[in-house]
């Protein structure tokens, strides 16, 4: 058994990074980080339900085998006996991948997602598969495997698809964990439990094994409790995949030498119609307008952008991403429509019946869209904006009935309208905390960077939580 | 706006084999007729240039 005596109680609040510089220098054994996190999962998941299923007794075999590794003086992978837990929508080998449905509740993948894959071979340990929104959807109202909860207030959304990701994350449940981001799945559960998120360039990290949502809009992406995080975590999941063709064939470079904290003379632009919108709420928009002030004062040449159509992106993803939907799920809406959560099938059964002709119009507004965002790239390094409208919204708002088509509207495709724009024109965007509300739920500034920028962006967003304290505070549950 | 009725859905979902209870129809419809008026608004964009295109072929390729 390793030494630990130099890490405190907040052992499961360090970052992976540290984590990982701990395993290493045999200051931190495999052993003990694993088992506090299935301690603190006992403790508190039965609350939180960010886990569908915990590998608990493979994860402590692993962290044996990762000790044993250390006192023989093997090579070291950079995540080596580091415990990561990912969306369950990504297939694990032996381990069942329910996509947050009854209907797959008996699905075990006999391979591991390649996002999975490679983060093992890094020396990763798995802990367990997270909740989500059921196959991703959004719209969730009785979640099969139990309501996942915001560990900042506990009535509160956590945002979603990626639900459990960004709930283990802020509440200490895990070291780093995978998400998948088709139109704001990363991002919108980064925001709302106040940690760091990052949708990666389309095509840049592989979607095989990925249980598939739109084919041109899904992207797996980390979730972290810094950028740093999320950063050691893209370096290993990205690169080409030749199982999934749409990877992009580039090198992957070194994210993390990347984060300089310097922003001097970078080019910021506000996107004007989200941060300054009727929709967004005042402290939301005080929080990011606070986040610009940070990032000029670290000498960022800060200047505003107009989108107009932006908020229109919503509606024109909802009708892209889940007509999609609707056609991959379109033999068990017939034959097992019970099966599905009341929401899901309602959102699969409204993007069925849209007339086609509207959906090329969304297809080709995504073309504008994409053009806007591209436009302004050309004359920025990166944009920024709040990552959702408002902080998280109690559970309860989500669960009522909808009563007319205004209220669609409101609850569908105004939040949409924030993160769906990065996701229509394939450009990574993080989103990091930026403050908190005064009933104390998180806040968060999101940065767009053109495609295969990650670095750039990832550099922004490290330099702006480096110069700030809200990636230190923890929930206190 | 003239609203989809809840019938008008329902028939449609029959046509299409797709089962619907009650009240998925009631808010079906109301879903349908929040897209129809999100959308509609579209067409009357100028489309010069605007390619349906949803993703680069070539994912190496910038736009």
């Amino acid at each position: 058994m390793l030494a630990s005596g130099n890490v405190n109680g907040d052992l499961v609040f360090l970052g992976a990074t540290q984590q990982a510089a701990l395993v290493r220098d045999k200051q931190l054994s495999p052993v003990e980080l694993v088992s506090a996190y299935l301690a603190r999962i006992d403790r508190i998941d039965g609350r939180l339900r960010a886990y569908i299923t915990v590998c608990g007794e493979s994860a402590l075999a692993a962290a044996r085998r990762a000790e044993d590794a250390i006192a023989r003086g093997e090579p070291l992978g950079v995540l080596h006996g580091i415990p990561f837990a990912v969306k369950d929508q990504f297939e694990t080998r032996g381990v069942r991948t329910t996509a947050g449905s009854r209907i797959l509740a008996d699905n075990v993948p006999d391979e591991d997602a390649t996002v999975v894959a490679r983060l093992t071979a890094a020396g990763g340990i798995l802990l367990g598969k997270l909740n989500l929104t059921e196959f991703a959807l959004g719209g969730t109202v009785h979640y099969p495997f139990g309501q996942p909860r915001n560990p900042w207030n506990t009535d509160h959304d956590t945002g979603g698809s990626s639900a459990g990701s960004g709930a283990a994350v802020a509440a200490g449940l895990c070291s780093v964990s995978l998400g998948e981001d088709t139109g704001g799945s990363v991002r919108s559960p980064a925001s709302w439990c106040g940690v760091a998120g990052h949708r990666p360039t389309w095509g840049l990290v592989s979607r095989h094994g990925c249980i598939p949502l739109a084919w041109s809009l899904d992207t797996p992406g980390p979730l972290g409790r810094t950028v740093e995080d999320c950063a050691l975590a893209l370096m290993l999941i990205a690169g080409p995949d030749p199982r999934d063709p749409l990877t992009a064939r580039r090198s992957v470079p070194n994210y993390r030498a990347a984060l300089t904290r310097e922003v001097r003379g970078l080019r910021v632009g506000v996107i004007r119609e989200l941060t300054h919108g009727p929709e967004t709420d005042p402290e939301m928009r005080a929080a990011v307008v606070g986040a610009v002030g940070v990032l000029r004062d670290l000498g960022a040449d800060v200047s505003e952008v107009s989108l107009p159509l932006v908020p229109r992106a919503g509606a024109a993803f909802m009708a892209i991403c889940d007509s999609e939907g609707a056609g991959l799920h379109l033999p068990w809406l017939r034959t097992r429509p019970a099966d599905y959560d009341e929401g899901t099938r309602r959102l699969l059964l409204a993007a069925g019946l849209l007339p086609a002709a509207l959906v090329h119009k969304a297809q080709q507004a995504r073309g504008l869209i994409r053009r806007q965002l591209l436009d302004a790239l050309a004359t920025h390094d990166v944009l920024v904006a709040p990552t959702a409208h408002r902080p998280a919204p109690a559970i309860a708002s989500a669960t009522t009935p909808i009563t007319s088509r205004a209220e669609a509207a409101t609850r569908f495709f105004t939040r949409r309208s924030f993160t769906t724009p990065a996701a229509l024109a394939g450009v990574p965007a993080l989103a990091v905390p930026c403050g908190f509300s005064a009933s104390g739920l998180p806040l968060s500034l999101q940065i767009i960077g053109r495609r295969f920028a990650d670095a750039t962006v990832l550099r922004v967003g490290h330099a702006y939580e480096q110069a700030t304290d809200w990636h230190r505070r923890r929930p206190a549950i | 706006m003239t609203e989809l009725t809840e019938s008008q859905v329902r028939a449609l979902a029959e046509a299409l084999q797709l089962p619907m209870t009650g009240e998925d129809t009631t808010e079906v419809t109301h879903r349908l007729n929040a897209f129809i008026e999100a959308l509609d608004p579209l067409i009357a964009l100028p489309w010069a240039g605007a390619d349906a295109a949803p993703a680069p072929v070539d994912p190496d390729r910038d736009w």
